[in-house]
């Protein structure tokens, strides 16, 4: 074929595929940033101008933040907040309906909650003793009761909970959040995950951007050390952010500025210059939000002093100054998957771990209530299975992915409501049952994001959070 | 919840009569898939169902999608899969079987939910009819089935013999898409077209470069100035800036085939290979293993294959080969071939941590997809891995070519190679059978103590128990005098020759159809040899590099385009398929196919075309008009100027201080931050976050070693600045630099000498005067100012 000939054929064709997405795969900038991003797209006049416009939410949402409270090693529900006093009558026995196939240990008879239970606030929802803080915010709560999830196993049922995917190779829940809405900071990052003590297990995945550009990465910070490095890497020590360092910065900027008179026109450079400043920026700001110190003593004194309460006041702090995405992982000890301490005797392990986030937690919700922060604010507390009413040996309980609890508050949701249930022995979800799929689609739903619509063009196929499931359980919904 | 979704109905419905795959792909399938069946009900009038009614695309879909996975999946274990134990006679596995209906009646009446029994008894009103027995369907499901009884279950296909099957091949027009499709035609060389311009073409590229541009009244970039010309020259081959004097002969030698001459010296260059290495190893998704918790393994020897690669890119391997041994190489020459099977012996490799079964399947199957991605998108710039649980939606890819591929790859095992002594084995193996036989002793002593009657442990003597603590402890001994391990090499090797059945929405655990190991068919054809030697993975290869196979060429040429300019002819380099982009430049991407391969696929052959056309040499200056009219230089009217790769960055920061350490080759570096070796040389964790250099290279853009990376992201992020300014990486390059000047005569002199090495030209009068306000009086001033130099964005630039 003669070159015109091919030519003319091809050529209608030519354009009309260019792929805005493309251009924004590869464009991906900022800290997660919005301003950042929309600077990028300023000058952009060519073909693929401003890039970014798919951005943003998809309608209004009822959330712009949130605070996940993860529980990683399955806390048990009948032990929590999913009241079942047909343990107590049944002890022991073995109904068929708690008959399951399981490859966990749960072949033996029901084990009543060794904890006692009380009702709480108007709308008198049924809450542990080991959570009596907590409690007393039940009627801002949305409790639901109908979770469950794929495999009885730690690793996998973890990142489902966290990426909706059972291998470690998806990105995290809160890096999706911040591709589809940036966040409103430009100073901060926009996804800043934190544990007191251990990082729960699967690590980095679990707030990891996996193949969504960097910039979308959650930012890992170990409660207990607090390093200002460990906040953000190579961030310059306040005795360096001298005047020494403005001098280099404003030759830096200087020398930038002249090769961009050369270039005349130089998108990645002007980002450079733009970039360069609020990295100086940074290294004040980043310190400033994460020092406690800062707070008055009646909020210190709220919270409390145990380690997750310290996430949960610096949460409330990240939130304020436009972070989009807070994740606090349990954590008491070493051990990364801190609720597993049930196997063997759910007295000890849970109420120890009850104890030492409860005050915290209430704190975090009384706190972000009395700022008005909790109405456009959603908390999301669970793990990633719950654990079986049966008996593990004598005093403990083994994994249950049939049923199991999580709760949200603030943020659109309703309080003082309990959606879904288990069977009357709190197995299996039974009524209104809610897949992990289904709660990230909720949890999108809020945040404005309409989970089907927030993709990601990767190996051929787009990809999203809820892979091809999930559906918005509007009946949350204040 | 099929009325819920009016808006994506009414675009879908506009977009599918003429399929426009380009918008399709903004949305869902599950948002088509409702959309058709909601817009084209095709209600049945057969109501006895002797006839099976024709099946629409978009209800086939739906089936698939909604309806045969909750059937599979909830029913098929009582209601068919099983012939023995068929419960209450009802068959669910066909669409016969559902009408027949089981010991009472039928199970549907087409058309009418409320009176099926089926639609009954899974919305749970009565207690002895519900099902599943167990557990209630879920809304979305009982939706979906109650939906496909109202629009009078269309079944694709006679599923008459009672067993699942997998989705029926979508019946693919395969020669419409051979004929259509740009990349699945044959390579078509056409001549280099005629051109107004005769002055600017050097060779061929340029021609029909030219001819572009002609079309659209643009004129391309003059030539780069020499000091550019050189720097890019180098950075691009070698990944280190050239030096003054390089320079300086560079820009004095006015032959006209200076620029060729240094072309070919850095191809020569041992540097070459593991500058272009490092491109591959981004295909390959190379890493040195440790992927986090359910891909932990360390990988200690994945470097044999790195330097593998480098090594043969320097001895310009044809690239036919080169594909072969990276898929077959250990069936080929066992001995010498098989390093080069790290490609996908490197590769992820999943497990499940609690042994459940499902969870045990999904991460076999997982690996597998790696596998099948890796191998498809890397060669062939196909995502066949996108047919794992259903025929691919928009290209010509079955699940049962999915399945065939993956059978290669599932009857493959990765294996170390030890390159022990032949002493080192023999000393393994005695250590190996002393301790089976301290094992061995060890449970023969305890299995006499058991009582064969009794099923509790027996309480031992203290004799007894001091037996076992001593046979213990001569298993430990055992254990601890094994001689150290060898290094060896991660490989694949052969373990069986068994075809796979295609895994129904993509779950191992339900088989559908066999699936015989062969090539794809769009490219083979449907009656594709199958391959029958081993895992068939020589077979694989070869069809690879099957000089008819339209694909691997085209693939391989555009990927070094993109290497040499920032941007590919066709965009989406791992995706030719419909929904990846189409070339810019067609003819010229056949043209040179077709010329790699006559060259015998030599990589320095192609480097060499490209690097003398008029336009690779093009500034890449910014024009005002030209950018108005193609911002995204899709016509190719100036050379892209684009950041270095992370890896040549920190390359040419050392270099330019004089401290890079040249070394080729050997063992990963661990703290390559404080090491002066190569970047390439860093160790490499798949999770991206066990190592410092993880963190580093991350904040740079390198790619996640999770899957094949066609490009580079580039961002710029304030953590890169954060980096340049407080790290002491960039910290003790600038005093390195400044001391390397420390002996000059004045502070000018420096500057100017600083300018030459790094930026490889002289210093403008204002550039001068910054630095001597920054450094005149404050000679301390100097490292501060060297690592602002070194941070400048011309030095981390490739114009």
């Amino acid at each position: 074929m003669k070159f015109q000939q091919h030519q003319k054929e091809y050529q209608n064709a030519m354009f009309r595929d260019i792929s805005r997405r493309e251009a924004l795969r590869k464009m991906g900038a900022g800290l997660g940033g919005i301003g950042l991003a929309s600077m990028l797209s300023e000058k952009n006049a060519g073909a693929a101008s401003s890039t970014f416009e798919s951005r943003g939410p998809h309608f209004a949402p009822k959330a712009k933040r949130i605070i996940q409270l993860f529980m990683p090693g399955g806390p048990s529900q009948v032990d929590t907040f999913d009241y079942k006093p047909m343990l107590a009558k049944h002890a022991g026995e073995r109904p068929g309906l708690v008959d399951r196939k399981s490859l966990r240990n749960t072949k033996m008879g029901l084990m009543p909650s060794p904890f006692g239970f009380k009702q709480y606030g108007q709308c008198g929802k049924w809450v542990s003793d080991i959570f009596p803080e907590t409690a007393q915010c039940v009627d801002d709560i949305c409790f639901v009761h109908s979770m469950h999830t794929d495999i009885p196993e730690h690793a996998g049922a973890i990142l489902m909970t966290n990426l909706g995917a059972l291998q470690p190779n998806r990105p995290s829940m809160g890096s999706w959040l911040v591709y589809g809405l940036g966040a409103e900071t430009n100073n901060l990052p926009g996804f800043v995950a934190m544990s007191p003590v251990a990082k729960p297990r699967g690590n980095v995945a679990n707030w990891g951007n996996s193949f969504l550009p960097g910039a979308y990465a959650g930012s890992y910070v170990n409660i207990r050390e607090m390093k200002s490095d460990a906040i953000l890497r190579d961030l310059g020590k306040p005795s360096s952010l001298s005047s020494e360092q403005r001098k280099q910065a404003d030759l830096l900027s200087q020398l930038n500025k002249m090769h961009l008179d050369r270039r005349q026109q130089d998108q990645q450079l002007e980002a450079a210059i733009a970039s360069m400043e609020m990295a100086f920026r940074m290294q004040m700001s980043v310190p400033e939000v994460f020092d406690i110190s800062k707070e008055s003593k009646a909020t210190r004194d709220l919270y409390g002093d145990s380690e997750f309460a310290k996430g949960c006041l610096i949460s409330r702090r990240l939130i304020e100054n436009g972070v989009r995405v807070v994740q606090i992982s349990h954590s008491i000890s070493g051990y990364d998957i801190a609720w597993d301490t049930g196997h063997e005797n759910i007295v000890n392990g849970h109420a120890e771990l009850a104890k030492a986030c409860d005050r915290g937690i209430a704190a975090l919700l009384k706190d972000l209530k009395c700022r008005g922060l909790l109405e456009d604010t959603l908390v999301l507390w669970g793990g990633e299975f719950g654990r079986a009413p049966t008996s593990e040996g004598a005093k403990g309980r083994d994994h249950d992915h049939y049923g199991y609890t999580v709760w949200m508050a603030g943020g659109g949701v309703k309080g003082g409501f309990s959606y879904g249930a288990t069977d009357e022995f709190g197995l299996s979800a039974v009524e209104n049952r809610v897949h992990v799929h289904d709660l990230h689609a909720t949890i999108l739903h809020l945040m404005g994001l309409d989970h089907e619509k927030l993709t990601y063009r990767y190996s051929g196929r787009d990809y999203r959070l809820t892979d091809v499931h999930g559906q918005v359980i509007k009946e949350l919904f204040a | 919840m099929f009325q819920q979704k009016l808006p994506a109905i009414l675009i879908a419905k506009e977009l599918f009569v003429p399929m426009k795959q380009s918008f399709v792909s903004l949305l869902f399938f599950g948002s088509i898939v409702s959309a058709l069946i909601a817009t084209q009900p095709e209600k049945s009038t057969d109501t006895d169902g002797s006839k099976t009614p024709v099946v629409s695309a978009a209800q086939i879909e739906f089936f698939e999608n909604k309806v045969r996975p909750v059937l599979v999946k909830n029913c098929f274990r009582c209601h068919g899969e099983n012939e023995k134990s068929i419960k209450g006679g009802l068959r669910l596995t066909s669409r016969e079987g559902i009408l027949k209906g089981g010991d009472t009646s039928p199970a549907i009446v087409l058309g009418n939910p409320e009176k099926s029994l089926l639609v009954k008894a899974i919305r749970y009103k009565d207690t002895n009819t519900a099902m599943p027995p167990k557990q209630k369907l879920t809304d979305t499901e009982i939706a979906a089935l109650t939906k496909w009884v109202e629009i009078g279950a269309p079944w694709p296909g006679s599923d008459s013999n009672a067993v699942a099957k997998s989705s029926k091949s979508a019946g693919y027009d395969w020669e419409k898409f051979r004929r259509e499709h740009w990349s699945f035609k044959p390579i078509t060389p056409i001549d280099p077209p005629e051109v107004k311009n005769t002055k600017w073409a050097k060779g061929n590229i340029d021609r029909f470069v030219m001819a572009r541009l002609e079309a659209a009244k643009m004129m391309p970039n003059p030539s780069a100035e020499k000091h550019i010309l050189i720097r890019r020259a180098y950075l691009d081959l070698i990944g280190i800036p050239p030096t003054p004097e390089q320079v300086k002969a560079y820009i004095n030698d006015a032959k006209p085939d200076s620029l060729a001459r240094i072309v070919d010296e850095l191809l020569r260059s041992k540097h070459y290979g593991e500058r272009w290495a490092r491109h591959w190893l981004d295909v390959a998704r190379y890493s040195d293993g440790l992927g986090g918790f359910l891909d932990a393994a360390d990988l200690p020897n994945a470097w044999r294959y790195r330097d593998w690669v480098v090594q043969s890119l320097n001895e310009d391997m044809p690239y036919n080969e080169f594909v072969i041994r990276q898929i077959a190489g250990d069936v080929r020459k066992p001995e010498a071939d098989a390093v080069a099977t790290g490609f996908f012996a490197v590769g992820p490799t999943y497990i499940s941590d609690g042994g459940d079964p499902e969870a045990t399947l999904q991460a076999q199957a997982e690996t597998l997809a790696d596998r099948v991605d890796t191998f498809s998108r890397a060669f062939l710039g196909l995502t066949v891995a996108c047919a794992r649980c259903h025929d691919h939606k928009f290209d010509p890819i079955t699940t049962k070519d999915y399945y065939a591929i993956a059978g290669v790859f599932k009857n493959t095992a990765i294996s170390e190679i030890s390159l022990a002594s032949k002493e080192g084995i023999e000393a393994q193996k005695a250590n190996e059978e002393k301790v089976k036989l301290a094992q061995q002793a060890l449970r023969q002593f305890t299995k006499s103590l058991q009582d064969p009657e009794k099923k509790e442990k027996p309480k031992f003597t203290q004799e007894e128990q001091k037996r076992i603590d001593q046979l213990k402890q001569e298993v430990e001994i055992a254990k601890k005098t094994a001689p150290p391990k060898a290094p060896g090499i991660h490989v694949l090797k052969e373990s069986g020759n068994a075809d796979m059945h295609v895994a129904l929405k993509g779950d191992l655990s339900k088989k559908g159809d066999l699936a015989p190991r062969k090539f794809l068919q769009i490219i083979a054809g449907v009656d594709a040899k199958q391959f029958t030697e081993g895992s068939g993975r020589r077979e694989l290869a070869e069809s690879v590099v099957q000089t008819n196979n339209p694909l691997t060429a085209r693939v391989i040429v555009n990927r070094v385009w993109e290497w040499h300019f920032g941007e590919a002819l066709v965009r989406t380099p791992g995706n030719f398929g419909t929904l990846g982009e189409k070339p810019t430049h067609p003819e010229l991407l056949d043209w040179l196919a077709a010329r790699f391969m006559a060259n015998g696929w030599s990589l320095k052959w192609l480097h060499r075309e490209i690097m003398l056309s008029a336009t690779w040499q093009m500034s890449s200056s910014y024009d005002a008009t030209k950018f108005a009219n193609d911002g995204d230089n899709r016509l190719l009217w100036r050379m892209n100027p684009r950041k270095l790769e992370v890896e040549n960055w920190r390359d040419s920061l050392l270099a330019v201080t004089g401290e890079l350490d040249r070394t080729i080759g050997g063992a990963p570096i661990e703290k390559i931050l404080e090491s002066n070796r190569r970047s390439l040389y860093a160790r490499i964790s798949r999770s991206g976050d066990r190592f410092e250099s993880d963190a580093f290279f991350r904040t740079f853009d390198f790619p996640a070693a999770q899957a094949t990376a066609d490009s580079r992201t580039t961002t710029i992020v304030p953590q890169q600045y954060l980096f340049m300014m407080n790290n002491p990486f960039m910290i003790n390059r600038g005093i390195a630099l400044a001391k390397s000047l420390e002996t000059l005569e004045s502070n000018e002199v420096r500057i100017r000498t600083a300018y030459e090495k790094l930026f490889s030209r002289q210093p403008e009068d204002r550039e001068i005067q910054a630095g001597l306000a920054f450094v005149k009086d404050h000679p301390e001033n100097w490292p501060k100012y060297a690592q602002v130099l070194l941070s400048t964005h011309e030095f981390l630039q490739m114009q």
